[in-house]
């Protein structure tokens, strides 16, 4: 696990400031050609539509004239359906996104090799070393709570205070096996501390009676917001933001180390719109795709482009983070899920 | 004596088979033939992609084999009976509930004088409008531990606990028994309105007081469509994942189906072999049920209902009693109706949800229907809706009706069409989803992506509902009817179409809008099969649930929901105009 990923990130944002961006330049004027004349593109992604996949597409439709077709599912439905429609003989999907969708798609090659040119000006780590994906996005995953059931500064700020009994059966998580429920939990608390330690915390853990619920990681944040619990375990840090804007009751604690998972974008194999789908994902990792993501509240890969709120992103030193790649993802999460299974239901 | 009418019912059934010949020759043959067909076409890809995938696995370099083990994985999975019991008792207790209250108002409305009788069907159509999501998260909001029940309570009793703990087995019961108890009032009422009251009066003649007469006449002679909506239930509850995912888990309560749940998503891409195993234990179950539901059924003139004789429905007078039933009948409508619409009505007008407070009270606005009438996107995800919803409800019917006829009048192959028909109940969503994709990705048509692809999911998804209406219409209808048009010279489908149709028709009816309403409301097959230009509004309302904007879904459901309403309202009055339909009494 490539632990200080952030702390390299903002060494190669400052690399590439100083060189003065040579790199990043606009998709080629073939490229271009060849999309207009395929003239539609098939996106299926995980991102929320309305906060982030519909602006982009109407922002890439108006740039370059080539329509989007988005298809929202999540993660499992976006490889569930491109491995059928293999298996059918015709893939439709020329673009896909997620966090761990690639990995299994790899395998059953069905991703093509390719990087665009925009994503030379990203930091390392944040492009396949084998071509097979570029990271759009970083998600960063930390506990939240109510601040009308834990006032401000009495929140839980260390793994060692989540064990005060005070909190027992006052914590909610998700239980799905993913990097944003129990199994990525899991997984940070074992890389960090090392399977021994980090069996022993976990056990410790389970003593406090911790609802489960098998929804959204928004939904758990919601259920924290509403008062049913005063503490979610593993929330994306920028929702709590995004609803405490709202003027909802939420915060996020930044646990040492919290998680941080890229998302990714793919081209498909043998895509029917290559071009265009090429294009496409040109288009989000530019610059200018990257601002739509910051303008969601997202965080960009791009360090050119800050997050709205900088806090969000770990800084490798007061707030660290351990980054998973989506092979990482994909290798450990039965044995993490696995964990969850033993000492949680 | 109620024995003496049933040998007299016997009797008429005997005298009726040297007529039955008539009917049974040539044409029927034909009729079964095609119905079955298309039956086959439906239910026969996805059947074989379930047991397949239940018994292959993909071994290394894509080799699949053929194994058993995942049986043995979920028996010999960890908690498995706990869960399975969990599961039985969850089933169970929805069946029941369901049963006492649809089919208490279902008595209350079309069998006696209770007043109110207009909230209950009102309370149900509206009820049916509304989209599943909204219901189970307005009964969630209303019993949580912050919910103002529980809020209220420890207010009043200075208590710091709750009153109502909802996260367990009694929440998962209370609320899909609820949520399932307007369909049971909607078929037995179909059942009950068509009763013919000789037999009652008979017995009531005879000295039989109130009680007995229900007990020994009308429930025994309801007790087909009784045990069909039990068991549909039943299995329903047995499949249902939102419900113990979102009420029993917290509270620790594992199901079969939050196991598999959980195995499932194990890997990457979810393993479907473990829900389709799942499916093929449960196939086995139903198929267990259905035999001896067919041993039940098998001398289905004994309950015929509807004969050539002219009557009347009577009502039982309820005397003083029947304030209680009209309390029953406010007491339904509050619940299903009154309650989950003032907490949605509240939480569709907050920026973020929490329960009722001085504090949030100043928080109120309309942005969220605002938010819902500027977004153009709304209109195009209703026609493809409305479209879907009309001819999926309608072809339905058709089979439906077809497929209830064939096989209550026992032409040749009966048993098998229903049991085709009855088939789909055992797949789960996203099992059948996933066939009926993986078929029409082989096809050389451009169904894939469209609408249509909903369509045919929705026809073979809502089928088993369907027949249930129509058979359970049909099983009141004496064969005598279609005999005398035999012997005037009428062809089978002059006779379906004059007879059988237009006696069929409150089922029909009554199938046909409750299959409409379910399908704009259903979420687990648009999710997998909806293309870029096929979006549906429950496809909208899932995006907007699992991001975090309760209250606009709130907000756009609530709409949504209004929209419908009025749907069923006029189709309801238009169809009470033709003397047909789910029409209140009087």
């Amino acid at each position: 696990m490539s632990r200080g990923f952030p702390a390299r990130l903002i060494a190669g944002a400052a690399l590439l400031l100083a060189m003065g961006n040579p790199l990043a330049h606009a998709a080629d004027a073939a490229m271009i050609e060849a999309a207009k004349k395929e003239g539609r593109v098939v996106w299926y992604t995980t991102q929320i539509l309305n906060q982030f996949a519909r602006p982009a597409a109407e922002a890439f439709e108006r740039k370059y004239g080539v329509k989007v077709d988005v298809i929202r599912a999540d993660s499992n439905e976006v490889a569930l359906r491109i491995l059928n429609e293999s298996r059918a003989g015709h893939v439709l999907a020329d673009v896909f996104d997620g966090t761990a969708a690639v990995a299994s798609l790899k395998k059953a090659n069905l991703v093509m090799q390719w990087t665009p040119d925009s994503a030379k000006r990203l930091p390392a780590g944040s492009v396949d070393a084998d071509n097979y994906w570029v990271g759009t996005n970083l998600y960063v995953l930390t506990p939240g709570f109510n601040t009308d059931l834990v006032p401000r500064g009495t929140e839980p700020k260390t793994y060692a205070d989540l064990l005060s009994p005070k909190w027992k059966g006052k914590i909610v998580w998700n239980t799905a096996p993913s990097p944003s429920a129990a199994g990525g939990f899991v997984g940070v608390v074992l890389t960090d501390m090392g399977p021994e330690k980090g069996m022993a915390y976990l056990r410790d853990l389970a003593r406090q009676n911790i609802a489960g619920l098998q929804v959204a990681a928004r939904q758990v944040l919601d259920q924290v917001i509403a008062g049913e619990y005063a503490i979610a375990l593993n929330i994306f840090n920028n929702h709590a933001v995004i609803s405490a804007a709202k003027g909802a009751p939420s915060a996020w604690i930044p646990m040492n180390p919290s998680m941080a998972v890229l998302s990714v974008i793919s081209v498909t194999k043998d895509p029917p719109h290559p071009s265009a789908g090429k294009l496409l994902v040109d288009f989000l990792v530019s610059e200018e795709g990257q601002k739509i993501y910051r303008d969601a509240d997202y965080m960009p890969m791009d360090p050119a482009v800050a997050a709205k709120d900088p806090s969000l992103r770990p800084d490798g030193e007061k707030f660290r983070a351990i980054t998973f790649t989506p092979e990482q993802i994909e290798a450990n999460m039965p044995a993490w899920a696995g964990v969850y299974q033993q000492l949680f239901r | 004596m109620p024995a003496d009418v049933a040998i007299k019912e016997e009797r008429k059934a005997t005298t009726a088979t040297s007529s039955r010949r008539l009917l049974a020759g040539g044409d029927r043959r034909w009729w079964s033939v095609g119905v079955g067909l298309v039956l086959c076409a439906l239910v026969l890809p996805p059947l074989i992609f379930l047991i397949e995938g239940a018994v292959t696995v993909e071994g290394a370099g894509g080799v699949t084999r053929f194994t058993l083990e995942r049986f043995g994985q979920i028996v010999g999975q960890r908690g498995f009976s706990a869960s399975a019991m969990n599961s039985t008792i969850f089933s169970v207790g929805s069946a029941v509930l369901a049963l006492l209250l649809g089919g208490g108002v279902a008595w209350l409305v079309e069998r006696t004088n209770t007043p109110l009788k207009s909230l209950a069907y009102f309370t149900t159509i509206i009820s049916m409008g509304t989209p599943y999501v909204l219901y189970v998260s307005a009964w969630l909001l209303l019993l949580a531990k912050s919910g103002p029940i529980n809020t209220w309570w420890r207010q009043f009793s200075g208590s710091s606990d709750v009153l109502i703990n909802v996260y367990g087995q009694f929440g998962m019961i209370l609320i899909e028994g609820l949520l399932w108890s307007p369909l049971v009032f909607l078929l037995l009422g179909a059942t009950l309105r068509n009763f013919n009251p000789e037999l009652e009066e008979a017995a009531r003649m005879s000295g039989a007081s109130a009680g007995a007469t229900i007990r020994r006449i009308t429930l025994r002679l309801s007790a087909p469509s009784i045990l069909a909506l039990a068991m549909l239930v039943f299995i329903r509850a047995l499949e249902a994942f939102e419900v113990p995912a979102l009420v029993g888990l917290p509270g620790r309560v594992h199901v079969l189906t939050t196991d598999i749940y959980d195995t499932m998503h194990l890997t990457m891409p979810p393993d479907l072999g473990a829900a389709s195993s799942l499916s093929v234990l449960l196939l086995g179950v139903v198929a267990i049920l259905l035999y001896f539901y067919g041993k039940l059924t098998r001398n289905a003139e004994r309950f015929a209902t509807i004969t050539g004789k002219n009557f009347k429905p009577n009502q039982l007078d309820l005397g003083r009693w029947r304030y209680l039933g009209g309390a029953v009948l406010a007491l339904n409508f509050i619940l299903l109706l009154v309650l989950p619409l003032i907490i949605l009505v509240w939480a569709s007008l907050l920026p973020f949800y929490t329960t009722f407070s001085w504090a949030a009270y100043g928080r109120i606005t309309a942005d969220n229907y605002r938010h819902v009438f500027e977004s153009s996107r709304y209109i195009s995800l209703m026609g493809n809706t409305f479209v879907i919803a009309l001819v999926t409800a309608t072809a339905v019917m058709l089979l439906a009706s077809l497929t209830g006829w064939l096989s209550v009048r026992k032409a040749p192959g009966a048993a098998m069409l229903d049991r085709l028909a009855t088939t789909p109940l055992v797949f789960p969503g996203i099992v059948l989803g996933v066939g009926v994709m993986q078929l029409f990705l082989s096809l050389p048509i451009g169904v894939y992506g469209t609408i249509w692809i909903i369509v045919w999911a929705f026809v073979i998804n809502y089928l088993p509902y369907g027949v249930r209406y129509s058979f359970a219409g049909m099983l009141q209808i004496h064969r005598e009817l279609e005999e005398a048009a035999a012997v005037s010279g009428a062809s089978q489908a002059t006779s379906f179409r004059r007879v059988v149709m237009p006696l069929l028709s409150p089922s029909l009816i009554a199938g046909w809008l409750f299959i409409f309403l379910v399908s704009t409301r259903v979420l687990s097959l648009p999710v997998l099969l909806s293309g870029p230009s096929s979006q549906t509004m429950a496809v909208a309302m899932f995006d907007l649930w699992g991001n975090g904007q309760g209250p606009e879904l709130a907000a756009l459901g609530l709409l949504w929901s209004l929209g419908m309403t009025c749907i069923a309202l006029t189709f309801h009055f238009v169809a009470r105009r033709s003397g047909a339909g789910i029409h209140a009494q009087g």
